[in-house]
């Protein structure tokens, strides 16, 4: 799941210069965390409107980054021929697929902030920095690039104090991955020196 | 006698930190220096430290240099990726300078560039793995260098350590570091039990420096206590300065210069070497080390 976080209004208002907009949820992550499903949609709809914007129509796509055709989604929502610009409640990826079609200008409406997922109903941050060459076997299964503020491949950094991390004071990672990989039987794995990582790995495909 | 060759030969090592100039004015740093010529083995140099962006540590260190000085460059892995960080040490050695101690670097969101990206392409462990090559003449990806460095390479620990910490610090050793040098000191007892630790884990062979900071005050000890990373002004400490700060007569800074030089005495027996790190000014250190016997 694609972590998101909803914009200031304020900023949001800001940056948006048309008046006729159409605004877009999406029915899979950001409905998930309730920062761009149906009741967030329509508190944004009752926000604008009381901004002086003029809020021409509104939907939630099933899916905002899984475009099968956006003649179908133009002809059940015929506001969007209407409207100067859209604000799109999902991830960057469903802003980038949207934008890609519309034919006019599309405003993200929320930051997208990490690779997630949802665990025993908890949204849970962070699981993954998309590095191109996981070995998160090694780590217990806990993604240090995804978790450390550094990235710290070898332990944690001398900032750790009593547990806690220096940047936000949640609990250092490292000591959760020594944790696990201790209870595992598999403490090995960390012992030995990580090299670095391979960042050519994160290249664009062609 | 370098501090190299004073270290590794198992003689106490006195070395203290210059912090570079926030600006291109170097005077400041320069008079700072010429304070404690005399009382040092070698002056390390920080890398925008603690975050807050001042002039390079390479730039600096050469501007010591220059007067005589040994430096010790700090080199931390927040600001620089591999190239960077290995076209630096090629320069440092260029330059002369012969010793680093490298370290992760506090976080950007700590400094006064709370916005910059935080590289931490390597991280300190992988960092000196890097520069053992660079010392046998490779590259981190295996080119051969025109020349290679000859650098002594230190760490950085904090003296509590938990179990993830420790092996952290035995990864530092393993990937080439020469020497340790910790986080401000204030209890002896507490810092034999690091080394007895360390020296378990990692064997005899490397050296520890002990960090020193002398207090100023009651309020810089709490100002350490809250907002450094692993310094704990221990409570009869704090009394003793806070009961200096009541009395006229005695008055805060000299009974931090005392606790400071007693803390060197009990010290001398148990590590390789002190490393001073005042708050500000180091118009203190030289009667710290002498009243330590140094």
């Amino acid at each position: 799941m694609i972590i998101s976080r909803q914009k200031e209004f304020k900023d949001l208002l800001k940056s948006i210069k048309e008046q006729d907009i159409f605004i877009i949820g999406c029915g899979k992550c950001a409905t998930k965390q309730r920062m761009g499903g149906e009741p967030e949609v329509l508190e944004m709809k009752k926000k604008l409107g009381r901004s002086g914007k003029n809020v021409v129509g509104w939907t939630v796509l099933s899916s905002a980054c899984n475009l099968s055709s956006w003649d179908e989604v133009l002809s059940q929502n015929p506001g969007i021929a209407k409207a100067e610009a859209l604000l799109v409640m999902s991830c960057g990826g469903g802003v980038s697929i949207i934008s890609s079609v519309a034919q006019r200008a599309v405003y993200p409406a929320l930051d997208t902030e990490s690779l997630g997922g949802v665990c025993r109903d908890a949204v849970v941050m962070e699981q993954c920095g998309m590095c191109g060459e996981c070995d998160i076997q090694v780590f217990g299964g806990i993604c240090p690039l995804g978790q450390c503020p550094k990235s710290m491949l070898n332990g944690p950094c001398g900032g750790a104090v009593e547990g806690k991390c220096e940047v936000d004071e949640r609990k250092c990672v490292w000591d959760e991955i020594y944790e696990r990989q201790k209870s595992l039987g598999r403490l090995e794995e960390i012992k030995h020196i990580h090299g670095p990582k391979d960042h050519s790995k994160r290249r664009r495909r062609v | 006698m370098s501090f190299r060759n004073k270290l590794l030969s198992g003689k106490f090592t006195v070395t203290a930190e210059i912090s570079p100039p926030k600006g291109t004015d170097i005077s400041g740093m320069m008079k700072e220096a010429r304070t404690i010529k005399d009382a040092v083995d070698a002056v390390s140099v920080t890398d925008n430290q603690r975050a807050i962006m001042r002039m390079s540590p390479l730039a600096a260190c050469s501007a010591l240099s220059q007067e005589g000085f040994e430096t010790i460059m700090h080199l931390t892995c927040r600001d620089r990726n591999r190239l960077a960080l290995q076209s630096e040490l090629l320069g440092a050695s260029f330059l002369g300078i012969k010793n680093v101690v490298v370290m992760s670097g506090d976080h950007p969101v700590k400094g006064d560039h709370p916005g910059a990206k935080p590289v931490y392409d390597l991280d300190s462990v992988q960092l000196l793995d890097m520069i053992s090559r660079l010392n046998s003449g490779v590259d981190i990806s295996g080119n051969g260098l025109e020349g290679k460095t000859e650098f002594l390479t230190g760490a950085v620990s904090n003296t509590e350590l938990t179990e993830a910490a420790l092996m952290k610090l035995e990864k530092k050793i393993n990937a080439g570091a020469h020497f340790i040098i910790t986080q401000a000191v204030f209890d002896a007892g507490k810092f034999s039990e690091f080394r007895d630790k360390v020296h378990d884990a990692c064997g005899k062979q490397i050296k520890i420096i002990a960090g020193i900071i002398p207090l100023k005050s009651e309020k810089s000890a709490q100002f350490l206590n809250k907002n450094i990373a692993g310094v704990k002004v221990p409570d009869d400490v704090l009394r003793r300065i806070k009961a200096a700060s009541n009395s006229e007569a005695v008055g805060h800074e000299s009974v931090g210069i005392e606790i400071a030089a007693e803390l060197i005495k009990e010290l001398r027996g148990i590590c390789d070497g002190v490393h001073i790190m005042p708050i500000g000014a180091h118009k203190n250190t030289g009667k710290i080390l002498e009243m330590a016997g140094i």
